[in-house]
């Protein structure tokens, strides 16, 4: 319970500042991508029930939401890995004097790179 | 023009908070702490704290429209929506009665690092007749309003970290003194490796301290003089 009132906390980003939403965003995406561990974990042991199964399991993600799941998974890696960056340099007291203009590149990067994969994607789709 | 001001209110005693409305007639200039003050004219049981009027004291600080603000240099006018000002006291304190709330957790944390007051300004000293030189100095920007506790999700969330002001005022005391004694307690637990950098005490703080920026200025130090580099 304690745990979950202090992420329920976190993530209370009304009327935040970019630095705040930054924060959440870094916070949430982590958790994300451990949840995402796990059912790739799952996902990876149908191989198990046989090829069968393995392949029924690939063609789900050779649709749409295959697509969309894949396009959200690079937004949070890139996203994490961006906003990480940032907070490592900050957060080692390094270009404090910059952080404003650190967090629009870190926000900017994940964005192109985001942006980037979703168009190869596309294209081989 | 009329303001509705919905006042987060709880007394000891009660089983939870509850939202009072208040209505009061003021122009968009007014301070949200002088509506407070019409307010209690109607309501004598209404509590909160303040002091200076003017943004010095620091003891009105409180959560206006979901931000941390002091209440006596904000006007009806930049927050309301609509004509609606919702004011709640500040997160990451108990509260004592409605807007009321404990601070002693940040002056406790602050006593653990006796801070300095006093910081150097650029500009010429003076002289007084038959007395040292003067050098010209002023009172550190923090006033201990408690809104950066509030703004942190760190503080909010973890009861033992000392929070925005006191590391701020760590660092401080470390860059004025160069005593890393002074500021042991800070690099300990709940110290400045407990801050995860949402930064919101910054951009919150009404005067300008910049806590977290100092909280980082001190981790970068500390960093340095563990891995050999720095005094």
């Amino acid at each position: 319970m304690k745990v979950l009132r202090a992420l329920a906390e976190w993530m209370r980003v009304k009327g935040r500042s970019a630095e705040y939403l930054s924060f959440a965003v870094r916070r949430a995406s982590g958790l994300l991508l451990a949840a995402y561990l796990v059912v790739h974990m799952v996902d990876i042991s149908t191989l198990l029930l046989g090829e069968e199964a393995y392949n029924a399991l690939l063609e789900v993600f050779h649709g749409p939401l295959g697509l969309v799941f894949d396009a959200t998974l690079i937004a949070l890696l890139s996203l994490h890995g961006a906003l990480g960056l940032y907070s490592m340099i900050v957060e080692a007291g390094l270009a404090l004097r910059w952080r404003r203009a650190l967090l629009a590149l870190a926000w900017a990067g994940a964005l192109a790179v985001t942006a980037a994969a979703v168009w190869v994607m596309l294209s081989v789709w | 023009m009329k303001w509705r001001l919905l006042v987060k209110r709880w007394k000891e005693g009660w089983e939870k908070p509850r939202y009072q409305e208040y209505v009061v007639e003021a122009d968009a200039d007014t301070s949200v702490l002088d509506a407070l003050e019409k307010a209690w004219l109607g309501d004598n049981t209404l509590v909160f704290e303040h002091a200076c009027h003017h943004g010095v004291c620091g003891a009105c600080g409180m959560v206006i429209n979901g931000v941390e603000r002091l209440a006596c240099i904000t006007r009806l006018g930049d927050v309301a929506v609509g004509n609606t000002v919702v004011v709640e006291p500040l997160r990451g304190f108990p509260v004592i009665s409605d807007l009321a709330v404990d601070k002693s957790r940040m002056f406790r944390a602050s006593a653990r690092v006796s801070p300095e007051t006093l910081e150097p300004v650029e500009g010429e000293g003076g002289e007084l007749p038959g007395r040292a030189s003067l050098r010209p100095e002023k009172l550190l920007s923090c006033l201990e309003c408690g809104i950066c506790y509030s703004a942190c999700p760190i503080a909010r969330t973890m009861e033992d970290y000392m929070g925005p002001a006191a590391l701020a005022l760590a660092s401080k005391t470390l860059s004025l003194t160069g005593d890393w004694s002074r500021v042991s307690d800070a690099l300990g637990r709940g110290g400045v490796w407990s801050c995860h950098a949402a930064l919101e005490c910054s951009v919150r703080c009404p005067a300008g301290f910049d806590p977290g920026g100092l909280i980082m200025v001190l981790r970068g130090k500390a960093l340095k003089r563990m891995l050999g580099g720095g005094r």
